[in-house]
């Protein structure tokens, strides 16, 4: 019985061409719409490469670190190149920046000097780059001095004097720093720079909640006061929930291939980046896409209205969450967040959106799990109330 | 005869509404009982009841001695049932559609087969099941409706309204459908407003109104309850109030109606009264189109007993 009704449902769902618009066509067709909206938008508010220029006295052709950021931060090949760098004499570069030719140059003497004559974003950049780069050189010479002193301070070393060992040692440790600085400088300026993630991720988020117009629609077909095939249904022989938990699965099942579908095109026509964590994106999409059919089952249990009417309330609460999750703008989810965090605590959208977006920028996994949690939370509520208002269920009129 | 199910004192209240006031019937095993009633006297209120679809405000409902429940597996596998309303799949064909509601009541797929192709045979739709029920006629519809509700070979059968909006050959292909299903030993339930299908095929009939049966019994027993023997209808004649009382002077006349040129004559017994009524209208010289005798439907039972139509 629970195969029989599970593969009719599969049947039916995949034949109703309306159904298949909304769960497959329009998350597509959105996507490709931001796509070629928000790629423009993006293109014109990236960064433009800074010109700068760096004074090429002695300090600086011996200080590595220093030479070596600047190089990469200024290599053609990079993707994350910021500035296009002239290596010049202390006079050349002011008049450079009086010609308004570069907008600072940098000077190595005791500490680095950032020499800018206005005040923008491009010279907060020099700035802040110039600081961090001066700060991670602080921690390469602390750890040099720190293995140092170990060494000098170990029995072994008192015996045998210095070792080639001794410098391979600390040669490793200050170059694996710098990897690391170097790397952690890079992504965080990408991540920075492409904001419009988050409305594709409120895209697979509407993607998993449309699916929920699916499971509403297999749950009014076993509905007495929902249609005429409903009636049929409730007078047969067969365990209500049964059918419903086989309608849910088949509607589960194409809402997952559809938002599978979304998120593989994100992925290789729109150029969506997820992060690395592939493992719990699917595993989001999946619990994501739980919550839409939960949702779906809710509105068909408890509301009495058309199928119509519940589809209108489905696609419109869905618009609203993932507009309130930043779909049309990330500023509308900060706004939510900083003065009604508690619309996003209960909407589904945020948090799909919200757990993408923790899985991209950060490395601590405490909010996703929290957006996780919360999303399993939601679901269980949904099929809780559902399956109350379901238990032997006779109508007042049908 | 057993009694298979049992109505007493069935009592259904929508707010200020008796939609049916304490009603009680029995339904005994292998006959055809007729609901017959005009729109809204609580016909189908009462099939939803005993399904066990709609709640009621007191009464009880027992099939084959057993309450009857959302959750009475055991009987609900015994009953099929063919409402007013299409109720199959647009999305699904014919054999599916009655494969996925046999599928409901009937686990082995061979079997199922079997009694799909017994169905389809029976309602005449054997050059239709590749054909989606948008690209039927609507008889062919009602046909398909039909095959849904019996495909599993119900000891019960509940047929509401079955053949509301049908052609003439579907209408006949659905009676004769019935017929058959008796004939195997099906007890059904058929409500209809059309009395000429309970007159046909019912064996007993209660009459609803306003929720309330107003009487019961065969269609014979109903008709001597309004001691009417025969009725006399002639068309196109033009009758003043003299001529008028003379024919109302005639013997065993019971009530005559004048109505736009046809006029209307029920008498309580006798014989050869459509003979000397022509001799009367002879004898006065009386022009008309069509004079014609039928024997007391139900539809004047009804008109006798609440004073209007059934089809009003």
């Amino acid at each position: 019985m629970f195969y029989h009704n599970f593969k009719y449902t599969l049947k039916r769902l995949l034949k109703d061409k309306m159904l298949i618009f909304w769960t497959f066509a329009f998350p597509l067709i959105l996507g490709t719409f931001f796509k070629m909206a928000f790629s423009n938008i993006e293109e014109k508010e990236k960064l433009e490469l800074i010109n700068i220029a760096i004074v090429n006295n002695e300090e600086f052709e011996n200080n590595i670190y220093f030479k070596e950021v600047f190089k990469n931060l200024s290599n053609k090949n990079n993707k994350e190149r910021l500035f296009k760098t002239k290596y010049v004499s202390e006079s050349k570069a002011n008049i450079l920046l009086q010609k308004d030719k570069i907008s600072g140059y940098i000077v190595l003497k005791n500490t680095p000097k950032v020499v800018v004559i206005n005040n923008g974003i491009n010279e907060t950049i020099i700035k802040q780059v110039v600081d961090e780069i001066s700060s991670q050189e602080k921690i390469i010479k602390d750890i040099i001095n720190i293995e140092t002193s170990n060494y000098l301070n170990n029995d072994l070393f008192k015996k045998n004097s210095i070792s080639n060992d001794f410098s391979s040692s600390i040669y490793k440790k200050a170059l694996k720093t710098i990897e690391n600085s170097s790397i952690k400088l890079n992504d965080t300026s990408n991540k920075n720079l492409s904001y419009t993630m988050i409305e594709f991720y409120t895209l697979i988020a509407m993607g998993c909640l449309y699916g929920g117009i699916l499971g509403m629609v297999a749950i009014n077909q076993t509905l007495a006061n929902m249609s005429r095939s409903g009636k049929r249904v409730a007078i047969s022989p067969t365990s209500k929930l049964k059918l419903i938990l086989s309608s849910s699965i088949a509607s589960y099942l194409i809402q997952l291939i559809g938002v599978f579908l979304l998120f593989i095109y994100t992925i290789f026509i729109l150029k969506v980046d997820y992060g690395n964590n592939l493992f719990y994106v699917i595993f989001l999409i999946f619990l994501g896409c739980l919550a839409g059919l939960s949702q779906g089952v809710g509105v068909a249990t408890i509301s009495k209205s058309c199928e119509n009417t519940k589809t209108g309330i489905l696609i419109g609460t869905t618009m609203l969450g993932c507009f309130l999750s930043g779909m049309m703008g990330i500023t509308m989810k900060y706004i939510i967040d900083k003065n009604l965090p508690i619309i996003n605590m209960i909407n589904p959208a945020n948090m799909i959106t919200d757990a993408f977006y923790t899985l991209y920028y950060y490395n601590t996994p405490d909010r996703f799990y929290y957006n996780i949690i919360s999303l399993l939370i939601f679901s269980g509520i949904m099929i809780f109330i559902s399956v109350l208002s379901l238990r032997r269920k006779k109508y007042d009129s049908i | 005869m057993k009694s298979i199910i049992e109505v007493k004192n069935l009592t259904k209240e929508y707010r200020n509404l008796k939609a049916l006031n304490n009603l009680s019937f029995d339904i005994f095993e292998g006959e055809i009982l007729g609901l017959l009633g005009p729109n809204g006297s609580g016909k189908s209120t009462t099939i939803n009841c005993i399904l066990s679809l709609l709640n009621y405000n007191s009464g009880s409902i027992k099939i084959y001695n057993q309450e009857m429940q959302p959750d009475a597996y055991n009987i609900k596998k015994d009953i099929g049932v063919i409402f007013q309303d299409i109720a199959v799949f647009e999305e699904l064909n014919v054999y599916d559609n009655i494969d996925y509601f046999c599928g409901l009541y009937v686990k082995n797929k061979d079997e199922r087969k079997e009694l799909i192709k017994d169905t389809i045979k029976l309602v005449g739709l054997e050059d239709f099941i590749k054909f989606y029920p948008k690209q039927l006629s609507g008889g062919l519809l009602r046909r398909l409706n039909i095959a849904c509700g019996i495909a599993h070979k119900p000891k019960i059968i509940f047929l509401d309204e079955p053949t509301v909006a049908v052609d003439p050959q579907s209408r006949n292909n659905i009676l004769n459908g019935i017929k058959k299903l008796r004939k195997q030993g099906a007890t059904i339930i058929y409500t209809t407003h059309y009395m000429e299908e309970v007159e046909l095929l019912c064996d007993r009939v209660i009459i609803l109104d306003k929720g309330k049966i107003i009487a019961s019994g065969t269609c014979d027993e109903l008709k001597e309850l309004i001691n009417i023997e025969e009725k006399v209808t002639v068309e196109g004649i033009d009758i003043n109030k003299n001529l008028l009382k003379k024919i109302r002077d005639l013997k065993n006349l019971k009530n005559i109606n004048n109505h736009e040129k046809t006029l209307i004559i029920t008498y309580q017994k006798g014989k050869n009264n459509l003979i000397k009524l022509i001799d009367f209208l002879k004898q006065e010289n009386l022009p008309y189109s069509k004079i014609y005798s039928e024997r007391p439907t139900l539809n004047d039972v009804f008109l006798e007993l609440t004073g209007k139509d059934l089809r009003d």
